[in-house]
């Protein structure tokens, strides 16, 4: 590990992944390291999340432990390892709507360039957005006949569906690897489109089982990391530091710094989720399941921001209404119980044979930035990811509005929605280090370096000052795209 | 396809490795003593190997990897039975007899599924026995020996099964047989190793953790809720599967 490097990459997902090819397709030598393990390439591991033994997720590319939220232990859909979450992810690469990027500290067209590098080199195929920009898309495959029959009614019902933004090279063998590892070079992923092409440069290096606890600086000048390797501490220098751990481990990964100093107290601040709107509809047409379709017709509904839907990739079988079913059980006291548990599988098999098999799709309603729902500093637990996040009022205002467009966008398809409760997607936070140009109410500068400091920088969702009601990934992507080139 | 036999120096070690290769395949028979005897006028490469001992496994495996490519069929069947009733055996004895029939498997498993994680396919079969249901007398190594294998086939299926689909795991028990480590008047191993062959070429994932007796699958055994839960979810009862010699 030692070594005359420019620059140190911390995390080796989407951000990581990206900055680090960037860096060292300019010529820079890249440290990247990454706490998790390297795993094996031709691995097919589903993100699984009821697997609870820490070792064996970390053995798996998961994120070991469940986050503390507001003292209650939460699941999430986290990745921990080469690739990060994306190595998990749909491949779904949406751009962030054309409109405005809300409250952000630059127009979307400065951004655009480095959203179309990130289209061009995650090789994303799709259609075009009627309702967005025109951009360069590798053709997508053809829709099956639910696919088409469900079109076809969104048009007819006003919308403006298209073929989702999708990164998967589609190569022989390709199995659409939705929410599992793909053991080909086909899905476009952290691994594949970020660490794979820097480490082929013969300028990167990557080291797994390496946990960062510590960024080194002093001034304005950051001087390094501190890494626990093998269970030893070292201080590693570089002239460059590029933070991608993540939106709920990069803002962790500051608190637990001396340095640099955050005296507006807005490093893990502002943390957004999306919200998922789950809502089974039945084309009345059978078919695989696929991540096909979506719509933008209500990314703002009376000026109000609400988000994307888009196919949740798979169909509601038995096996998914029983998850949906259990989800409501675990929330009531009552139906802890095993045998409650157990009993769920009828009602699910009922409905399964009543229903038939249902196509999911999900609404990503946008989440707003409060400065209370925040990643918190645990010193008890370093390791640990600890957040309070609340639902507030005017966000289940929102959600009831964007609910009723989304049941009218379906009608003549039977939408049943299969959540109550407000569901925060855990594997889209954003916010936590966000950019802006007011130091008192933001941590990163438009460039997306740290304020005040020169050379200390962050590549991951933690940047976004808004949480745009699209997959996270291309803009995730894109910025660290755009870090690698300036840093 | 590339296959690893263990125990090839007779019995019926010696037949599966045969049986294989002359089904077109190419196949390291690993064997303590009589290795080149055992596989004269045939094609299989004989590899001199105590697998008790990991550093030989490991140059086994690498010289089988240097002459023929990377392992993608291994089946574990390298075993001693030493007749020693309890109050005879000794604390070192029992443990000798583990090495071979425990620490060899796992050795060799080891080794070969470093070249089936790479390629993310591979077919493991271990020779198994009912020594560790109901134990032969003075047999006491040798049934824990072969219940332990049972054990670690499930275990390395807890750990591969869902990361690489493609890597399937069985366990075999081929029957009393009339080798030096069966009975007179046993089965012939030629007929034996037939169903075994089959068995390890066979790599459909559906067979992954399955237990196989002679030529037929052993089906889990279904409690009275397990069975009453199957009605009432109108799940079919599933069929044992049959080899062909």
């Amino acid at each position: 590990m030692d070594g005359d490097w420019d620059a140190v990459v911390v995390g080796a997902g989407m951000g990581g992944g990206m900055a680090a090819r960037a860096l060292a397709e300019r010529g820079l030598r890249v440290l990247v390291l990454e706490k998790g393990r390297a795993g094996w390439r031709a691995e097919e591991t589903h993100l699984d999340a009821g697997l609870a033994d820490p070792v064996a997720r970390l053995v798996r590319g998961f994120w070991p432990e469940p986050l503390l939220v507001d003292g209650a232990e939460v699941m999430a859909p986290l990745g921990c390892g080469v690739g990060g979450s994306s190595a998990f992810y749909a491949a779904t690469l949406e751009r962030p709507g054309v409109a405005d990027l809300g409250g952000w500290p630059f127009p979307c067209a400065e951004l655009r360039p480095w959203l179309e590098r990130a289209e061009a080199l995650l090789e994303v195929a799709g259609e075009q957005d009627p309702l967005g920009e025109p951009a360069a898309l590798r053709p997508p495959p053809e829709p099956g006949p639910a696919d088409r029959a469900i079109m076809a009614r969104l048009r007819a019902n006003g919308m403006h569906p298209y073929l989702l933004h999708a990164g998967l090279r589609r190569v022989a063998g390709c199995r659409s690897c939705l929410g599992r590892k793909c053991p080909l070079a086909c899905k476009m992923d952290g691994r594949s489109a970020g660490i794979e092409p820097a480490l082929a440069t013969g300028r990167a290096r990557l080291v797994t089982e390496a946990e960062v606890v510590r960024v080194l600086g002093e001034g304005a000048e950051a001087a390094g990391v501190e890494v626990r390797v093998g269970g030893e501490v070292v201080a590693l220098r570089a002239p460059r530091v590029v933070l991608a751990a993540g939106a709920l481990s990069t803002p962790r990964l500051l608190m637990a710094s001396d340095w640099p100093p955050d005296p507006h107290g807005q490093v893990g601040r502002h943390l957004m989720l999306h919200l998922n709107e789950t809502v089974a509809v039945w084309p009345g047409v059978e078919g695989d399941p696929s991540k096909a379709v979506g719509f933008r017709d209500l990314m703002v509904i009376g000026g109000e921001r609400m988000g994307m839907v888009q196919a949740l990739g798979v169909d509601a079988r038995e096996g998914e209404i029983l998850h949906a079913l259990r989800g409501r059980l675990a929330r009531r006291a009552w139906a802890r119980g095993r045998l409650v548990w157990e009993a769920a599988r009828l009602p699910a098999r009922l409905a399964h044979r009543l229903l038939g098999t249902a196509r999911l799709f999900v609404g990503l309603l946008e989440d707003l930035p409060h400065p209370d729902n925040r990643v918190l500093r645990d010193p008890a637990r370093p390791g640990r990811i600890v957040v309070s996040y609340r639902v507030t009022e005017e966000l289940e205002r929102r959600r009831a509005t964007f609910r009723r467009a989304m049941r009218q966008a379906f009608r003549g398809l039977r939408p049943v929605f299969l959540n109550r409760e407000a569901e925060p997607n855990w594997g889209h936070p954003c916010g936590t280090t966000r950019m802006g140009d007011d130091p008192r109410v933001s941590v990163l500068d438009a460039s997306g370096r740290v304020h005040g400091v020169r050379n200390l920088w962050v590549a991951d969702a933690g940047a976004f000052p808004a949480s745009l009601g699209v997959n996270p990934s291309l803009t995730i992507a894109a910025l660290a795209l755009r870090v690698g080139e300036a840093a | 396809m590339i296959v690893v036999v263990t125990g090839a120096g007779s019995g019926l070690g010696r037949a599966l490795a045969r049986e294989i290769a002359s089904r077109g395949h190419r196949v390291a028979a690993l064997g303590r003593a009589r290795i080149e005897e055992a596989t004269e006028g045939t094609d299989v490469l004989p590899v001199r190997c105590d697998v008790a001992d990991p550093a030989q496994v490991r140059a086994a495996f690498a010289a089988v990897r240097e002459r023929l490519g990377p392992v993608e069929v291994l089946v574990n069947n390298a075993a001693v039975h030493p007749r020693r009733d309890v109050l005879e055996e000794t604390a070192e004895g029992f443990m000798a007899t583990l090495a071979v029939n425990l620490g060899g498997a796992f050795a060799c498993a080891r080794e070969a599924l470093e070249d089936m994680a790479r390629r993310g396919e591979g077919r493991i079969v271990t020779v198994g026995s009912f020594a560790d249901l109901s134990p032969l007398p003075a047999s006491s190594a040798y049934a824990v020996s072969k219940g332990a294998l049972r054990t670690l086939s499930r275990a390395m299926v807890a750990d591969l099964a869902d990361r690489f689909p493609g890597i399937v795991l069985s366990d075999w028990m081929p029957g009393i047989l009339a080798t030096r480590m069966g009975v007179e008047g046993g089965l012939d191993p030629a007929v034996a190793a037939r169903w075994g062959a089959t068995l390890a070429l066979w790599r459909d994932p559906s067979l992954n953790g399955t237990l196989w007796e002679m030529d037929r699958e052993v089906l889990p055994p279904r409690g009275l809720k397990g069975r009453l839960a199957d009605r009432l979810l109108g799940r079919g009862r599933r069929v044992a599967r049959r080899l062909d010699g």
